[in-house]
């Protein structure tokens, strides 16, 4: 465990590593002011710059606009300073210093680019492209490769390499990382970035390295597979290419992709993505730097489920005809589906919003179902309606921001598993544990977080009992200056949610009062799980699953609805699926309109803190699939109820009318009325019911496939078969 | 005499025009094939085209084929059969009936034109795997 003593001891008695770890830390940090200590002046190429002492060379340098080359120091992880790459010249001094492990010294003359540090670079450049094999042809790494750039920016223009015949390059056996990481092992130049990403941010301490000097190799010691939900990320980490992705292998090179921004939503995380693409099909994602959400980092089910959407595909309407599904028109579906939607008496239409629909499509179908004379509007996953219901947006969010996870001091996990359910709030609390010393506890069933966590059982009586101040644990609360309660919003599906919403409700209210926190400082919190779930909530999909049951719904539309919805439940319904994959929903639908996934529509998505996002169309939706509001558009015209919006602008227009935060994007819209919502939870009445909460994704097998389109992914597939063989070993 | 003062052009003129039907047969056959002979049938084949030959013309332009008024201006080159074909080409100078060492069988299969265009046209299908494999509903 990295979480030693005298890792504490060094970090908190000179401040430098936690300094040089925690640098990134972005806007959180700046919101707290420290005192500022003495700024020290040194010179970079005589330029003069003035840093806080602990500041490393390369860091100085950096404020100055000075890049020096470096393999194996990566701002997001601790310093190894094993590459020696970034060795510069400073004045006065005998030998050339690791720039990105040395502190700076007052009056400082560093020379970056002096005859000395020139040679120490070439030098150093010499002996990692001696045992660095010439396969960059056949390299996925090439075009994006460091070496391969540095090389050319600080290598020597000559060779002195001339024993291809002899002895040859050193070569390493290959690793097996599992079926999404590919190694080339004898590509390794030895950085360590890999090792050290899965011991501090991934928390999974399989990486190491073997012998030393030439013998050294990075390995897992025993073949085993690398079994963290984070495992993509090392492979953009590598800086050569001894670590690409297994599924992108000899696919694309990188300057001949295209390139879209967008947002995943796999998970309700957000996490911002390049979606790479070529000849109409999405090749690769990858992540794409977002301080306040992601940092730098992805989830595996986001990165490497993207086969998933060329699979299970709905690429024509369907109509039941003769108790099957046959592919039809566009124009006999929409009839059809109009021709249901006539002459309905009041609540008799409805819909439920699966856990990747996009603003505009609930949007567009909550107008629809409106002038129809019906609210019943829900969402898949459950969220109990007493209290503040979805009237305040404080009692659905992440109030306190996902950046802010990693500031907290205690953190107490309600039914929820982080690690699986949003695995990038996972490593932002592991770096509050490592980092700021965080407490974490966890009522529900015994969990691997990645770091250490004390488990206060499984019965929901707990959290009375916390509130009550009879549970050990409260000492610990007690002692916090900045608690966050995070609450699973899957717990909250239960028949008892309500009451746990509540009781958790009055208990953060309980520590507000004794625990004195800054006025923006938010304790409770709710973990989603869906990407839908917030805006679905934020438009006002107000409605029970049960209440729509027992409406018996003459029309019910399912906006990519899967999960907990069965044929019986609405035996007299005309089921309507929009959506991109057939799964359990378009299985019972009587008609199938073919919709766009989130790489083939520029939509709308709100994050679990409440951040609306836009994801781009990368390619367009396949065979005659079409964007999901479009189609409720036509459908609407169809039926003579026509929606007020022709294009996306007018629609967003419609949007803002409703929730205008919705197209503030990028934007957190600050939650507030938290004192309202914790009155409006004594209203609640009921008890707890007996059985323990639970978490549906225990284990990492569970965690790859949750929706459709990771359903329909083989990547996920065999990422979940090699975890299970991996367990039985 | 005539041949100085050019009168003969003038004769070859008038039986142009009495060759393609006079007046009106001259205008038709200038809007369809923009061009006025006159000549010796030769043969016509079972497609209603006709092959004519008029030595008067060089060589090259004294064999011609006015195509069947069934397919009115849509003619094309590949409407001429096989057996025509050598004769137009000069290939050989007996006109198909009169050549004798012509095999026929009965197994010989019709002509066909050039079906470019038409909805009979050669359509080759991908053999490419789809990129997108479509879900197919569970019965």
């Amino acid at each position: 465990m990295l979480r030693l003593p005298l890792f504490r001891a060094i970090s908190r008695s000179n401040g430098r590593l936690t300094s040089a770890v925690c640098f990134h830390n972005s806007a959180a940090n700046q919101q707290q002011p420290q005192q500022q200590p003495e700024l020290i002046e040194l010179f970079i190429d005589d330029k003069p710059v003035q840093v806080p002492p602990g500041t490393t060379v390369l860091k100085a340098a950096a404020m100055v606009g000075v890049e020096i080359p470096r393999f194996c120091y990566h701002e997001r992880l601790a310093i190894a300073g094993n590459c020696r790459m970034c060795l510069v010249e400073i004045e006065k001094q005998v030998k050339p210093v690791a720039a990105c492990a040395m502190p700076v010294m007052k009056g400082w003359r560093v020379k970056t680019n002096s005859a000395l540090t020139r040679k120490a670079r070439e030098g150093v450049m010499e002996f990692l492209l001696v045992n660095h094999p010439l396969d960059c042809p056949i390299c996925d790494q090439g075009g994006e490769c460091d070496l391969q750039d540095q090389s050319m920016a600080f290598g020597n223009d000559r060779s002195r390499f001339t024993d291809i015949n002899f002895s040859g390059k050193r070569a390493v056996e290959d690793k097996d990382l599992g079926p999404l990481i590919k190694t080339v092992m004898t590509r390794c130049i030895h950085c360590t970035r890999c090792i050290r990403f899965a011991s501090e941010v991934a928390g999974v301490d399989d990486l190491g390295t073997t012998g030393r000097g030439n013998e050294m190799q990075v390995g897992t010691y025993v073949e085993k597979l690398f079994m963290s939900e984070v495992s993509g990320n090392i492979i953009d980490l590598c800086p050569v290419g001894a670590l690409t992705s297994k599924p992108y292998a000899f696919v694309a090179r990188p300057w001949e992709n295209h390139r879209t921004d967008s947002i995943d939503v796999h998970d309700a995380v957000g996490s911002n993505i390049v979606v790479s693409h070529r000849t109409g099909e999405v090749l690769r994602i990858l992540p794409r730097v977002n301080e306040d959400v992601n940092e730098e980092w992805l989830a595996d089910k986001a990165r490497f489920s993207y086969d998933g959407l060329k699979r299970q595909r709905l690429i024509t309407p369907m109509l039941k005809i003769d108790g099957k599904l046959q592919n039809v028109e566009w124009e006999d579906a929409l009839v059809a589906a109009a021709r249901a939607l006539q002459d309905l008496p009041p609540n008799k239409c409805a819909a439920i919003a699966g856990c990747m629909a996009d603003a505009e499509v609930l949007v567009a179908v909550k107008d629809l179902v409106n002038t129809l004379d019906s609210e019943l509007l829900t969402t898949e996953q459950e969220f109990p309606k007493s209290g503040a219901g979805v009237d305040l947006r404080s009692n659905y969010l992440l109030n306190n921001k996902i950046a802010n996870v990693e500031h907290a001091d205690v953190i107490l996990l309600i039914g929820t598993n982080p690690r699986f359910e949003a695995p990038l709030v996972n490593t932002r609390i592991r770096k509050g544990y490592l980092h700021r010393e965080q407490n974490v506890a966890v009522i529900g069933p015994k969990l691997d977080l990645t770091y250490d966590h004390e488990n206060l059982g499984q019965s929901p009586d707990i959290i009375s009992q916390i509130k009550s101040g009879s549970h050990p644990f409260c000492e610990v609360l007690k002692n916090a200056k900045k608690p966050m309660i995070i609450l699973g919003a899957d717990v909250l599906t239960r028949k008892d949610g309500d009451k746990i919403l509540a009781e958790t409700q009055s208990l953060c209210k309980n520590i507000e009062k004794t625990v004195k926190t800054d006025a923006d400082w938010k304790v409770f919190n709710i973990l989603h799980t869906n990407a839908s779930q917030v805006t679905a909530l934020d438009v006002g999909y107000a409605a029970s699953l049960e209440e729509v049951k027992k409406a018996k719904p003459s029309v019910l539309f399912l906006l990519g609805a899967d999960e907990n919805i069965k044929k019986e439940d609405f035996g007299e319904s005309c089921i309507i699926y929009v959506g991109s994959h057939g799964d359990n929903g378009a299985q019972i639908a009587d008609i199938v309109l073919p919709g766009a996934a989130y790489t083939e529509k520029t939509a709308t998505y709100v994050n679990m803190e409440g951040r609306a996002q836009l994801t781009n169309a990368a390619i367009t939706p396949p065979g005659m699939a079409r964007p999901d509001w479009k189609i409720i558009r036509a459908l609407s015209e169809i039926a003579g109820h026509r929606l007020p919006y022709d294009d996306l602008h007018e629609l967003r227009d419609r949007i803002a009318e409703i929730a205008p935060h919705l197209v503030n994007y990028g934007e957190v819209e600050p939650s507030n009325f938290l004192k309202q919502v914790y009155e409006l939870a004594k209203t609640t009445q009921g008890s707890f019911l007996p059985d323990p909460i639970d978490i549906k994704q225990k284990s990492l097998d569970q965690f790859f496939m949750t929706n459709a389109i990771s359903r329909a992914s083989p990547t996920m597939a065999k990422c979940v078969q090699a975890v299970q063989k991996q367990k039985q070993v | 005499m005539a041949k100085a003062l050019g009168l003969d052009k003038l004769v070859n003129f008038f039986r142009s025009i009495k060759h393609n039907g006079g007046i009106l047969g001259s205008l038709r056959t200038l809007y369809r094939v923009d061009e006025l002979k006159f000549g010796d049938l030769i043969g016509e084949d079972k497609y209603g085209n006709k092959y004519y030959e008029n030595n008067m013309y060089f060589y090259g332009r004294n064999r011609w084929v006015i195509y069947s008024p069934r397919v009115h201006m849509n003619y094309d080159a590949s409407q001429v059969p096989a057996e025509w074909y050598g004769w137009l080409h000069y290939k050989t100078d007996l006109p198909p009936f009169k050549d004798p060492s012509r095999p026929k069988y009965k197994w010989m299969v019709d002509h066909t034109p050039n079906l470019s265009g038409t909805n009979k046209a050669y359509m080759p299908y991908s053999t490419v795997k789809t990129k997108i494999q479509a879900w197919q509903p569970k019965d």
